[in-house]
C-alpha cells in the first residue's frame, strides 16, 4: 500500500491540534472539576499559540492574514493603511485628520494582495482608532470644535479605544507606528508591544514621519532594540517598498 | 489645595487577581489621588485598565496618566517569568490626568508633574 509521508504528517498534526483544544477546551468547560486560576489561563493560551504557530510554520501556509496597525492618536496609522491601500487596491481607508480620534472604529480592507520579490500574500487590513490613556474633549475645541462635537467625539474615542484593544488578540502581524518626532518611550507603546509580545505576534515597529526635520527615529531603535524597526514617511512614500518587504518576509 | 500621593506597597496585591487590582487602582485614582504602587503590572492589567478606564471617562475625569519603571525581560529567566505571566520588580506611578500633567520616563527614574487645573 502507498503511503504519502506529508499527509501522515499533516494528518497527525491536525489530530495534535485537535486533541489539545479539545482538551483545553474540556477543562474550561467543566470548571467546578477543574478549575484554571486567572493566572494560568494566559500561559495556557501562550502554549496553544506556540503549538499552533509551530505546527503551522512547519506544514501549512495560512492563506490570508489579518495586519493591524496600532499606535497613539496622530501617528500616522490611517496615513500608512491609506498608503499600502492605494498601492495595492486603488481605493483608500479612511480620512486622515490633523484632529487627534479622526479613526473611531476599526477601518478594514479585505483581500489585499501584496506582490514582493516573487512572494504573493493576501491580507485584511486593520486600521485601529489610536489608543490613548485619556480622552479629554477639551482637546477638541482648540481645533474649532463645537462644545458639543468634542463631546460627541470623545464619547465615540473611548469606544473606539477600547474595541482596538479588544483586537489587540485577533490580528495575526501588527505594525506598532511611532511618530518619529516624538518621544517613543511611552505607556501606550509599551502596553501595546507587552500585550503583542505576550501572545507571540509578530511586530513590526513603524517610524513614520521621517521626512520631518525634527525625526529621530534612531530613538525608536534605541527604546526597542528587540524589534524590527523601518523607518518610512507615509507622506512622501519614502522607504515604503522596505516596509512592504519587511511585512511579506515576517508572514 | 493639596495634592494627595499613596504610597501602596506590594503585599497591597498579593492574592488579588487582575480585576480586583484594577478596580482598586481606578477607585483611587477617580477620587484623585495619585498612586506610587510597589509593583508593575502585567501587560494584560495595563490594557485592562486602559480598557475599564476608558468606561469611566466623563467630563471631570478625562483619564489616567501611567508610567512603570521595572527590570526589563532580557535574559531567557526574565522572559520565562514573564512567558508564564509572573512580573518583574519595580513600580509603578499613576493618576488621574486632570492632575497628573506628565509622567516622563528616563532610563534612570520617572518624572512627574502635577497641578491643579
Amino acid at each position: 500500500m502507498f503511503f504519502n509521508l506529508s499527509h501522515l504528517i499533516f494528518r497527525a498534526k491536525q489530530g495534535g491540534v485537535a486533541l489539545l483544544h479539545g482538551a483545553v477546551q474540556f477543562i474550561q468547560d467543566i470548571p467546578w472539576i477543574f478549575y484554571i486560576p486567572e493566572k494560568m489561563q494566559m500561559p495556557i493560551g501562550n502554549f496553544i499559540k506556540w503549538f499552533n504557530a509551530l505546527f503551522n510554520g512547519f506544514f501549512k501556509k495560512k492563506k490570508t492574514f489579518s495586519l493591524g496597525l496600532y499606535g497613539n492618536p496622530n501617528v500616522g496609522k490611517t496615513s500608512i493603511a491609506n498608503r499600502i491601500s492605494l498601492d495595492w487596491t486603488g481605493t483608500e481607508v479612511g480620512v486622515v485628520s490633523e484632529i487627534p480620534h479622526e479613526t473611531r472604529t476599526v477601518q478594514k480592507k479585505e483581500r489585499i494582495s501584496l506582490r514582493v520579490d516573487g512572494r504573493e500574500i493576501t491580507m485584511n487590513l486593520l486600521d485601529m482608532p489610536g489608543i490613548a490613556t485619556k480622552v479629554d474633549y477639551r482637546d477638541f475645541l482648540k481645533y474649532g470644535l463645537s462644545q458639543a462635537e468634542s463631546q460627541q467625539r470623545a464619547k465615540e474615542a473611548t469606544k473606539g479605544i477600547v474595541e482596538a484593544i479588544k483586537w489587540l488578540d485577533n490580528v495575526d502581524v501588527a505594525l506598532v507606528v511611532m511618530d518619529a518626532t516624538q518621544d517613543p518611550y511611552t505607556q501606550v507603546n509599551i502596553t501595546i508591544l507587552g500585550n503583542l509580545e505576550a501572545r507571540s505576534i509578530p511586530i513590526i515597529i513603524v517610524a513614520n514621519k521621517i521626512d520631518l526635520k525634527k525625526a529621530k527615529p534612531e530613538k525608536i531603535r534605541e527604546a526597542f532594540p528587540q524589534h524590527e524597526v523601518v523607518e518610512i514617511s507615509a507622506l512622501t512614500g519614502e522607504n515604503i517598498e522596505k516596509l512592504y518587504k519587511t511585512i511579506a518576509y515576517n508572514t | 489645595m493639596a495634592i494627595q500621593i499613596e504610597l501602596i506597597p506590594s503585599t497591597v496585591f498579593s492574592g488579588k487577581e487582575q480585576d480586583e487590582k484594577v478596580r482598586f487602582i481606578l477607585n483611587m485614582v477617580r477620587r484623585d489621588k495619585i498612586l506610587v504602587l510597589e509593583a508593575t503590572l502585567s501587560p494584560v492589567e495595563e490594557k485592562l485598565l486602559i480598557e475599564k478606564t476608558m468606561d469611566h471617562v466623563t467630563k471631570d475625569f478625562p483619564g489616567i496618566e501611567i508610567a512603570s519603571f521595572g527590570e526589563e525581560a532580557v535574559d531567557l529567566k526574565s522572559k520565562l517569568v514573564r512567558f508564564l505571566g509572573g512580573r518583574m520588580s519595580g513600580f509603578t506611578v499613576v493618576g488621574p490626568s486632570n492632575l497628573v500633567k506628565e509622567v516622563k520616563r528616563d532610563p534612570d527614574k520617572l518624572s512627574l508633574w502635577a497641578a491643579h487645573k
